[in-house]
Parts: C-alpha cells; sequence; structure tokens
C-alpha cells in the first residue's frame, strides 16, 4: 500500500516537473492540479481513493490515446480534403468517432462476433460469468454477451432507421412550410399540433394495437411520433431565417422553394437541427423501452438494450449491476454521437477559434 | 421461508356426509379453535393490482386487489376455510335433498350490514339473483348456470338446481358473491355497505382503499387489525423497496427473480404457498394442425417442463402434467405418468401424424400469466431439437383476453384453478363450455363429467376423475407445463395463518381477517 | 400590440378546432381498437352473452357516430359524461388527479428551466473545455437510461440506503406543502433529469449558432467581455429555439410521465389514462386526452408568442 502512494506521488511530481521544464502550459496545469487534488483525497479517502483517482486517471489516459490514435489513423486513410476537417477535431469528437465505428463493427459482424445466438438457452438462470459467458447468463440462461452483441444490432439498426426517417419528415415539412407561409403554413403547424397534442405512448399504444407490431410499422410509428418535434424546432428555427434580407433578395431573384431550401435556409438551421437529431436519437432508445413495457416493443426473442434493461431493472434494488450493462451501452452510444454532433455543430456555426 | 405443504383436504368427508344423511353443519369456526391473536394497529399492504377502473361492482370485480377488498369488507353464504373445507358464514347452515338437487341455508340470526340494516332473506336473494338472469353482465354468470331457481323458505334460502350437484355449497364462496343490501329490483352496490368484518372509509380505485374493523360483526374471532391501508402498486420494484423500506406491512406477486435476494434480509417473511394456479397452452383442437391428437402429443413432449419450473417460476411451483387438477386436490391421480420433455418422442408422434417438420405460431403476452412470452421463448428453444419450428408472436398485454386467447390457435393463458374438480372440467374443458379454450370435446370425459357430479361414492368419484385426467393428459388440447406457487412476503411484527390457505393468493384472499400484529 | 392580440384570439379559435379533430381522432382510434369496454371488463370471463347484455346496458350497441354526437352534444356546454364502467362523472374522476399531475410537472419545471438555461449559458461560455464535457457527459448520461430506471437508482440510494426520502410518494389523507415537497421530492428528481439535458443542449446550440453572426463578431471586436456579448448581444436572438424547447419539455412533464407516475406509485392522470385505454372507457380518455391536447395548445401558444416577442423582425413583419 505504501509503495503505491509513493509511485503515485512520484509519478506525478516527476511528470508535473517535466512538464514545466519543456514549457508544456496545458499539461503542466492538468498534471499539478491533479497532484493538488490528490493531496487533499489522499488525507481524506486515503490509499484507496489514491487508487480511485489513479484508476480514473488511467482510463481517461486510455480513452484520450485510443482517440488520438484513432483520429490519426482517419486521417491517414481519409482523402485529403476530409483530413483536413478531421485534423480539427477535438479528442471528444474523435473518442466519439472510435465508440461509433466499434458499435459499428459490433452490429455489422454480430453473428461473428457473439459466441453465441441471440435466442440459444445454454446454462441455468442468471449463471455468473465465466471463460464461456464473458458476462454471465439472464434470466432465461441465455448468453449476456451476445445478446448485447446483438442487441446493437438490432436496436441502433430500428433508432438509426426511425429517426432519419423521422428527420426527412420532420425537417422537410418543416422548412417547406417556412418557406410557403401562409395557409399552408398554418395547416401543417395544425396538423402537427394534433399529432403532438396526443401524448406519445398513449399514441403509440393506440397505433400498434390497431396495426399488429411488425418491424416497419414499429419504425413509422416512432417515426412520425419524432416528427413533429422536428417539424417545429426546424420551422421555429427557419422562421428566423426566411425574414432574413438575402431571402427576400434571393425570392426578387425569381428563386423557387426548392432552392431557397437547399441553398439559403438549410445550411443556416443545420446547426440546431444536428443538435437535435443526436439527442432524437437517443430518446428513440428510451421509447423502444417504454413500447416493451406496454408488451408493444420488438418481437421476442430477439434482443435490444430497452428490453434488456427493463427486463432486468429490479435487480438493481439489490446492488447487482447486471441492468446497468445494456444502460450503460445505450449511455456510451449517446454520449459518444453527442460528442460528434457537438464537433459538428461547432464547425457548421462557423467559428474559427478553439 | 416458510414453504407450505400441499395440504391434505379432508372437506370432502363432511360433503359427502351433508349430501347423503342431510346433515347440519355445526356453528363451530375454525377461527374460534385458534388461540386468540392481538387485536388493534394499522396495516398497510401494497398490492400488485388495482386499476383506476375498479368499482365496487360485485359483478365485475377482477383483480387481485378487488378479491381481498371484496372478502375483507363483504359477508358471504359459505366460505372457503383455511384447510380447503367449505365453512359457515352468514349461511348458519344447510342441508341437501337426496339427490342434491335441492340445497336449503338457513342464514344466522341478528347479522347487519355496516350501516345496521339488518340482513334478510331478500338481501341475499337479490345479490345472487344480481348475477343471474336475462341481462346479467355478470363474470360468475356461467358459474351459476346449474340454478333453476331461488326461493325463500322463512328465514332458509332454497336454492333448485337443474342436476344434482354434490360440489354447491362451494359455489358459493366465489368472491363475487358477495351479499349486499337488495334495492328496488336490483341491489345497491354503490353505497359500499357491506357485512364483512371491515368498513370501506375510502375507496380511491387504482390507489388505495382504507377499512375500518367492523364492530359489530357476527364472528367475534376474525378481524384483529383497527385499520386497514391497502396500497395499489403495480410497480415490481416499488413494492418490493416498500416493504423493504417499512413503508408497509405486507407485499403480493414477489419479483420471482429477486426473491432469494429478498430471503437474505432475516426480518422478511416469504411465504410460498402450492395451490391450483396453473400456466396453459392453449391449442384449438378444432383447427389444424392441432386437431391431430399426435400434433398434440408431438407438442406435448416437445416442451421442457422442469425448465420452465426452474427459470419462469424459480423453483417457487411443480410440473404439470396436462390437466388442472393440483398435487393438494383430493382426486388428483396420483398414478398418472408424468409426460416429459422427449424430443425423440415428438419426432415419433409428428411421424405418426404424417408430417416430417412442423411450424406453428403461439400467442403469448405478459397479460397471459408473468413471464408467458419468456416461457413461450423457452418453448420455442425446446421444440427446435424436436424438428418443430416454434415462433413466439408476442402480442399487446392490452386486449389480450378478447383478441389473443380462444382468437388465435395456439395462447398462453392463465387459471386460477377452483377448488373442486367438477368447477374446473366444467367451465374450462366441457363440450361447449364457455371457457373451453382448447374446443375440446371428447365423448367419454363428457360422459364421466356428468357422471361424477352427482355419484356419492367416493371411490368411485376417485376412479372417475382419475381417468378423466389421464384422458386430458393424452388426448387433450391444452399443455399445461406448470403449477405456480402463491409467493408473497411480510414484514416482522405480523402474524399469519399457519398453514395458509392454498385456495386463492394471500391466504386465500381472506389476510384482512386472519392476521394480526404479534 | 393589436397584431399579437389578434394573432392570439386566431390561434385559440383554432385551437378549439384542433380540439374538435383530436377528439374525432381519439374517439376513431377508441373505436378501432381491438375490442371493446364490455370484452375488456370481463376479461378472461367474458361470454358472447354478458358480453352483449353489458353493451346494451351501456349502450355501447348503437352505431359509432350517434355515441359521438351525443358525446359532443355534452361537452360543448362543458358536460364529458360519466365514466362508463364506475358511473362516476368524468370531472370528479379526473380533477384530483389531474391538480396532482400539475403540482407535479411544477415542482420539477420550477427546479429543472432555471437550471437547465442557466447551465446552457454557462456551457456555451465555457465551450470546449472540460467544464463543458463533463456537464454535457452527465446530462446525457442521465437521459439515456429509461426514465423507470433512474427512479430505481434513485430510490435505491436515497430511499432504500440511506433513507432519506420516502419511496411511495402516494398520498394518504392531507398533508402540508412542505410536506408534500418532501414526499415528492424523488419523483421530481427523476423528472428533472429526464428534461434538463434536452433544454441544456439546445440553448447552448442555439447560443453556439449565433456567435459567428457579423454582429457578434462586431460586437467582440468592440472588446465586449464574452458573458456580456453571449447575455446581451447572442441570447436575445436564441430565445425562440429556446423557448420551443422549454415548452415541448413543459408539456411532457404534464403529459408523458406514466412511467414515473408507476415507479414512484404517484397518483397523477397518466395511470388514469393507461388504464382507461385498457378498458375501453371512452369518455375517461377523451377527456384526459383533450385536457392534454389543450396543454399542449396552450404553451405552443405561449412559445410562439414568447419567439415574436423576442425577435423584432417577427414583432413587425414587413
Amino acid at each position: 500500500m505504501l509503495t503505491f502512494v509513493i509511485v503515485y506521488y512520484g509519478v506525478l511530481i516527476a511528470a508535473s516537473c517535466a512538464a514545466a521544464y519543456f514549457k508544456q502550459r496545458q499539461a503542466f496545469q492538468l498534471l499539478f492540479s491533479l497532484l493538488l487534488v490528490s493531496m487533499v483525497v489522499g488525507i481524506v479517502g486515503g490509499a484507496a481513493g489514491l487508487r480511485f483517482i489513479a484508476i480514473a486517471a488511467c482510463l481517461l489516459a486510455a480513452a484520450a490515446g485510443i482517440s488520438y490514435a484513432f483520429r490519426e489513423f482517419l486521417v491517414q486513410i481519409a482523402k485529403p480534403s476530409l483530413a483536413r476537417e478531421l485534423r480539427t477535431a477535438p479528442l471528444t469528437a474523435a473518442f466519439g468517432m472510435f465508440i461509433i465505428f466499434v458499435y459499428a463493427v459490433a452490429a455489422i459482424f454480430a453473428p461473428w462476433i457473439a459466441p453465441f445466438g441471440q435466442a440459444e438457452v445454454i446454462d441455468s438462470a442468471f449463471a455468473p460469468a465465466d471463460d464461456k459467458m464473458l458476462l454471465g447468463a439472464d434470466q432465461l440462461g441465455r448468453d449476456m454477451f451476445s445478446r448485447l452483441i446483438y442487441a446493437a444490432r438490432n436496436t441502433v439498426g430500428l433508432a438509426l432507421s426511425a429517426t432519419i426517417l423521422a428527420f426527412l419528415m420532420g425537417a422537410g415539412a418543416g422548412l417547406w412550410a417556412a418557406v410557403r407561409g401562409g395557409w399552408f403554413d398554418t395547416a401543417f403547424g395544425r396538423v402537427v399540433d394534433i399529432l403532438m397534442s396526443i401524448p406519445s405512448l398513449i399514441f403509440a399504444l393506440l397505433i400498434l394495437s390497431i396495426f399488429g407490431t411488425n418491424l416497419t410499422i414499429i419504425v413509422v410509428v416512432v417515426a412520425i411520433m419524432y416528427a413533429p418535434r422536428v417539424f417545429r424546432l426546424t420551422r421555429a428555427v427557419a422562421g428566423n431565417v426566411v425574414v432574413m434580407d438575402y431571402i427576400e433578395a434571393a425570392r426578387l431573384r425569381g428563386e423557387g422553394d426548392w432552392f431557397l431550401i437547399r441553398r439559403e435556409i438549410l445550411p443556416n438551421t443545420t446547426a440546431p437541427l444536428i443538435a437535435e437529431f443526436g439527442l432524437e436519437f437517443c430518446f428513440v432508445f428510451l421509447l423502444m423501452a417504454g413500447l416493451s413495457f406496454l408488451g408493444l416493443g420488438i418481437q421476442p426473442p430477439t434482443a435490444d438494450w430497452g428490453s434488456m434493461v427493463r427486463e432486468n431493472a429490479t435487480l438493481i434494488s439489490f446492488g447487482e449491476i447486471t441492468p446497468l450493462i445494456p444502460a450503460a451501452a445505450i449511455a456510451l452510444l449517446t454520449v459518444a454521437v453527442n460528442f460528434v454532433v457537438d464537433w459538428m455543430l461547432f464547425r457548421s456555426s462557423g467559428l474559427k477559434e478553439r | 421461508m416458510t414453504h407450505c405443504k400441499p395440504l391434505d383436504l379432508s372437506r370432502r368427508n363432511f360433503l359427502s356426509a351433508s349430501a347423503a344423511g342431510a346433515a347440519l353443519a355445526t356453528g363451530i369456526l375454525p377461527s374460534q379453535l385458534r388461540a386468540a391473536p392481538k387485536r388493534g394497529g394499522t396495516f398497510r399492504i401494497a398490492r400488485g393490482h388495482g386499476q383506476t377502473t375498479d368499482t365496487l361492482n360485485p359483478a365485475i370485480y377482477e383483480n387481485g386487489f378487488m378479491a381481498g377488498l371484496s372478502y375483507g369488507y363483504n359477508g358471504f353464504l359459505t366460505g372457503v376455510a383455511i384447510d380447503g373445507s367449505v365453512e359457515p358464514q352468514l349461511a348458519e347452515s344447510w342441508e341437501a335433498s337426496a339427490d342434491a338437487k335441492v340445497w336449503r341455508f338457513k342464514l344466522r340470526a341478528g347479522t347487519t350490514f355496516h350501516s345496521g340494516r339488518p340482513i334478510t332473506v331478500e338481501d341475499v336473494i337479490a345479490s345472487i339473483e344480481y348475477h343471474r338472469g336475462e341481462g346479467s353482465t355478470s363474470v360468475v354468470k356461467p358459474t351459476l348456470e346449474p340454478i333453476e331457481s331461488i326461493g325463500a323458505d322463512g328465514n332458509t334460502v332454497v336454492f333448485t338446481l337443474f342436476s344434482g350437484s354434490a360440489d354447491f355449497p362451494f359455489t358459493l364462496t366465489d368472491l363475487h358473491l358477495s351479499i349486499i343490501p337488495a334495492s328496488g329490483d336490483g341491489v345497491d352496490w354503490r353505497s359500499g355497505d357491506g357485512a364483512g368484518p371491515y368498513k370501506i372509509v375510502e375507496f380511491k380505485p387504482g390507489i388505495s382503499v382504507t377499512l375500518e374493523r367492523f364492530a359489530n360483526d357476527w364472528d367475534s374471532g376474525r378481524g384483529f387489525f383497527d385499520r386497514i391501508e391497502c396500497l395499489s402498486v403495480i410497480d415490481l420494484n416499488a413494492r418490493t423497496t416498500a416493504l423493504i423500506s417499512g413503508d408497509v406491512h405486507a407485499i403480493d406477486k414477489l419479483d420471482l427473480k429477486t426473491v432469494g435476494l429478498m430471503a437474505r434480509r432475516p426480518d422478511l417473511n416469504i411465504h410460498s404457498v402450492a395451490g391450483n394456479q396453473h400456466y396453459s397452452f392453449a391449442m384449438s383442437t378444432i383447427k389444424d394442425p392441432y386437431s391431430d391428437r399426435n400434433v398434440r402429443l408431438a407438442l406435448k413432449h416437445a416442451i421442457d417442463r422442469e425448465e420452465m419450473v426452474e427459470k419462469i417460476l424459480f423453483g417457487y411451483g411443480s410440473v404439470g402434467n396436462d390437466h388442472p387438477i393440483g398435487r393438494g386436490q383430493q382426486f388428483f391421480n396420483t398414478e398418472l405418468a408424468q409426460t416429459a420433455y422427449d424430443p425423440d418422442k415428438a419426432k415419433f408422434h409428428l411421424k405418426e401424424a404424417g408430417l416430417d417438420s412442423l411450424s406453428v405460431q403461439l400467442s403469448a403476452a405478459d397479460a397471459a400469466f408473468s413471464g408467458a412470452v419468456d416461457a413461450a421463448v423457452l418453448f420455442q428453444n425446446s421444440a427446435k431439437a424436436a424438428g418443430i419450428d416454434l415462433g413466439v408472436n408476442r402480442v399487446p398485454n392490452d386486449g389480450y383476453w378478447s383478441d389473443a386467447w380462444m382468437k388465435d390457435p395456439f395462447s398462453a393463458v392463465y387459471w386460477s384453478g377452483r377448488p373442486v374438480e367438477d368447477a374446473m372440467f366444467t367451465i374450462a374443458y366441457a363440450a361447449g363450455a364457455e371457457w373451453n379454450d382448447s374446443f375440446w370435446d371428447n365423448a367419454r370425459f363428457n360422459e364421466l363429467l356428468v357422471a361424477a357430479r352427482a355419484e356419492l361414492d367416493t371411490d368411485k368419484r376417485r376412479e372417475m376423475y382419475w381417468e378423466m385426467q389421464a384422458i386430458l393428459n393424452q388426448d387433450g388440447g391444452a399443455i399445461i407445463p406448470m403449477f405456480a406457487n402463491y409467493v408473497f412476503a411480510t414484514g416482522p411484527d405480523i402474524v399469519t395463518s399457519e398453514p395458509f390457505a392454498s385456495n386463492w393468493e394471500m391466504d386465500g384472499e381472506r389476510w384482512m381477517e386472519r392476521w394480526s400484529f404479534a | 400590440m393589436d397584431k399579437l392580440l389578434r394573432l392570439i384570439g386566431q390561434r385559440l379559435g383554432l385551437g378549439l378546432l384542433t380540439l374538435l379533430v383530436v377528439s374525432v381522432l381519439i374517439f376513431s382510434a377508441v373505436e378501432l381498437l381491438p375490442g371493446d369496454l364490455a370484452e375488456a371488463v370481463l376479461g378472461q370471463a367474458a361470454t358472447e352473452e354478458t358480453v352483449a347484455a353489458m353493451r346494451e346496458q351501456l349502450g355501447l350497441d348503437r352505431s359509432a357516430p350517434v355515441r359521438y354526437l351525443e358525446w359532443l352534444s355534452g361537452a360543448v356546454v362543458g358536460d364529458f359524461g360519466n365514466s362508463l364502467i364506475s358511473g362516476e362523472r368524468v370531472s370528479d374522476a379526473i380533477s384530483e388527479r389531474f391538480s396532482n399531475t400539475l403540482m407535479l410537472a411544477a415542482y420539477a419545471a420550477v427546479i429543472a428551466v432555471p437550471i437547465s438555461i442557466l447551465l446552457g449559458i454557462m456551457v456555451a461560455l465555457l465551450r470546449n473545455t472540460l467544464f463543458d464535457r463533463v456537464a454535457n457527459v452527465m446530462t446525457l448520461t442521465s437521459i439515456s437510461s429509461p426514465e423507470f430506471f433512474l427512479g430505481y437508482i434513485l430510490i435505491l440510494y436515497f430511499s432504500v440506503k440511506t433513507g432519506w426520502f420516502p419511496a411511495i410518494a402516494s398520498q394518504m389523507g392531507d398533508t402540508s406543502l412542505g410536506d408534500y415537497l418532501y414526499r415528492t421530492f424523488l419523483p421530481a428528481l427523476a423528472l428533472v433529469l429526464v428534461v434538463t439535458a434536452h433544454m441544456m443542449r439546445m440553448t447552448r446550440a442555439a447560443i453556439i449558432n449565433l456567435l459567428a453572426s457579423p454582429y457578434i463578431e462586431m460586437a467582440r471586436l468592440k472588446g465586449v467581455s464574452p458573458l456580456k456579448v453571449i447575455v446581451k448581444h447572442a441570447l436575445p436572438n436564441a430565445w425562440a429555439p429556446i423557448i420551443n424547447v422549454v415548452a415541448l419539455n413543459l408539456a411532457y412533464l404534464i403529459t408523458g410521465v406514466v412511467l414515473v407516475e408507476v415507479v414512484f406509485v404517484y397518483p397523477g392522470i397518466g395511470q388514469l389514462l393507461v388504464d382507461a385505454v385498457a378498458k375501453r372507457d371512452f369518455a375517461i380518455v377523451q377527456a384526459c386526452c383533450l385536457i392534454f391536447a389543450a396543454t399542449f395548445i396552450l404553451l405552443n401558444l405561449a412559445a410562439d408568442v414568447g419567439s415574436i416577442l423576442t425577435n423584432p423582425r417577427l414583432r413587425h413583419p414587413k
């Protein structure tokens, strides 16, 4: 224990001195503040606290390292124009891209990565983790790890298609309404008001009970539920752009609606839309969990993260971490997507500062 | 943890005596034989049932919340005692004609409703008639079909049946057949006036009900709490944490997944009671391919029952043998061979049916029974080895009973079971019965059913009921893989019945009158 | 201002029309749902005979348009009818639960709205710093767990382990305001966690979106401090999307909290609606949906009025 503490402080002091000597201002600030914090934590929490900080710092450093390497890798394989853009990406965005890449690989190659099928019952219920099953078994004795991998494919695929569909419908209608204005705008606004004024879970309950629960219908219903939100946002943002003088000028030039949307309004509204995309994408996951709560989600035994959380949620009250694993899978992807979105948002805002 | 052994029911001895010799039931109550528990205190309980649409209308009581409430605030002519026999309640005694067609129930004198109004023969007749007849919308209407007429004779209610039925007093123990004040042509259920050991103080559907002890109850040996607050807490986790954090004294419908973890807490008592509650997969025997007996047998051999008990019930139950009679029932066939998981035998039966492979769709929803979808997935997995491609069709919980059950040819079902064999067979397996979900029509079975109902010799009856179970096992359209225990928990300081009644959840749903503080 | 008033009047009129359309939609959806009230109430015990008898008693055997018009003629004079199952007046059945829902929504909104807008401004100011990242990761993580799961975790730590707050929020009898706030703290906190991220990120995005505009550049070149640039120059133009997202989330707090109600056993209107849909109790479903719809329309109107008031160009259209 003592060796650990001595080594811990020794490394920190040496590193911060080195940073100061080589005039690495940022690195020095970071390391030195870490040293100061460690002293406080060391006094309050003892060696256990220091160990926690060390593990957290190592994890962060590993994430940063991977992100850095991944960014360099992308820069090398990308075309020169794209590579220039990528070079400006902050580490968080690179981290986001890396996570998305990992998820994509898991989703695409699920049958080859997962050791078992998603429906295969191989052991007793809640069998503990061993060499064969990395994360143990679920309530029916299916391999948790394999189901997580397959769920990446099912959940992400479904959420992605639903979100894209929602954006195509919502943003398209929103931009069009903003440009056309008048009764056209009002009519769209009314339809959207009506759709939104029905609570989403009730809406889903009604529609899915009437039309059944196959995948296409779920995607369409989810898209219809989210499209109005996108519409309203697009309409509000585009509404601010439409009254600009340059739009008036373009109109006087005799440009058509489609040109106005594509060339004048869209470039000026992408930022909030992209920010919204990142969030809606993760709301869709949550909605899937809510739908399976009502017995309307993906058909079993198909795995999806939302229902995996739901099936084992009660275990959390007894300190079992099983339900946290799929929840963490959702959270990690959400955070990753939003890191990338933040970067794009920043880029499209035209701000050059870093 | 207390595990209750299946009860050896002895009520039949009493019953046959009453039917044959018109012997009178005595007034000795089981509750008077126990040492008197302590009175007082406010008992709080969280139940996993209850909806905002619940009403006090006895014709449509539908869930456990209402069942417990009904037995708490209502009086009944007869009741099911802890040992499974029938016991007198508002009816002090009864006698049957020799052919068991006419039943006379003598009312207890001096009983009143909570409002102080005396209970009369007219109230009793109106209460039962409310569920019968042309315009009745009662869920128990089919159960009362055997009654030809109800009449009064002084202080006695006389039931005339179409045909003899030795088990008739059991019919009147149903939770819907409460005795409530007559009013005009019908009954007045809106007032919430009842004749049970507790009176309703406030009823908020889907949230809670508060009751107070009824001071003038006819039975001083029941009802020990001063006050009861019964909460409807549908969410499993909320219910569990409410008990652990001491917010309530008892909860029902435990999450079987976490019972093991919960049992580690020494202050909680977890009760597991084996009853007649069973889960079934019903095949429509009038539709292909299920009309072929060999296909049914193939499916019966393609299901791994042991695994289901282990993974769906987490051991809190026992395997079923494709008939609805529980191990604790008097005429349970102890010599019938258990149908077991055997893919080869399933393949053999498929070949007998002239099929190489079989592809079927099983409809399931957790509304059918908790874990039904998981059970269907396990079935799918075990059937694969027998060359059967079983597709799981998860349907919405909402509307399950009206749209999937008895509409889809193969669906999951839940049966709470009945205390007597005749009742269970009659409502769900007799040809043409309203709830015959396998649309099964077996001539020999139907013949035995009628014969056994009026048969007063126990040995002969046993022979008949055993044969009926064997027929169901080999020919029936229901796959009954498991019998589920009733699993509930009480906190410290709560004294419960020992053993529990097994005819219904939560001590036969009569926990209000039977439990007390230590 | 006159124009604005006229706009409000117009929108309220349109709102009534919307309500009418919603009521038709809901009615037809409930009609289209498989099964009806009689079958749903009788459940597994339904027989053809009893279902038919119940339909007749409740008047469900009449044609759908007749029943709708009957309901409508009552509704226009403020009579929403009786619950078909319990016979209770719909207004009685709903009023207490709806006020519970409003209370909880207000509780959560009072905490969440200021926090998320302030946080949004702060992370826009400190964009791409450690603070920005940490705030983002925290809020994103909190919204990426299903809300019932968030509730379970809150209950585990604040109720079971520490015993600071009660796990069940259901009210028994009358309580004082302080007691109410205490009992419902956990559900309110769960709701705050659910809505904060969305509002905060939208505020941040809307502000950052404006930072490259020439007039901001101008202000910056004049030497205005970064805080002042954001609060005085960027924020006024960012209000439209912010107000919109706040309105969306307020509406969500009122209409979308069924799962939180279930987890914390809070007697709000969401559970009532789900139960009523399951039982096909048209009168209750209709009344609940109309309340939700009206909430939505009013909040939207408020958002639009807010957008107009904060944007001079919209205030004075050419």
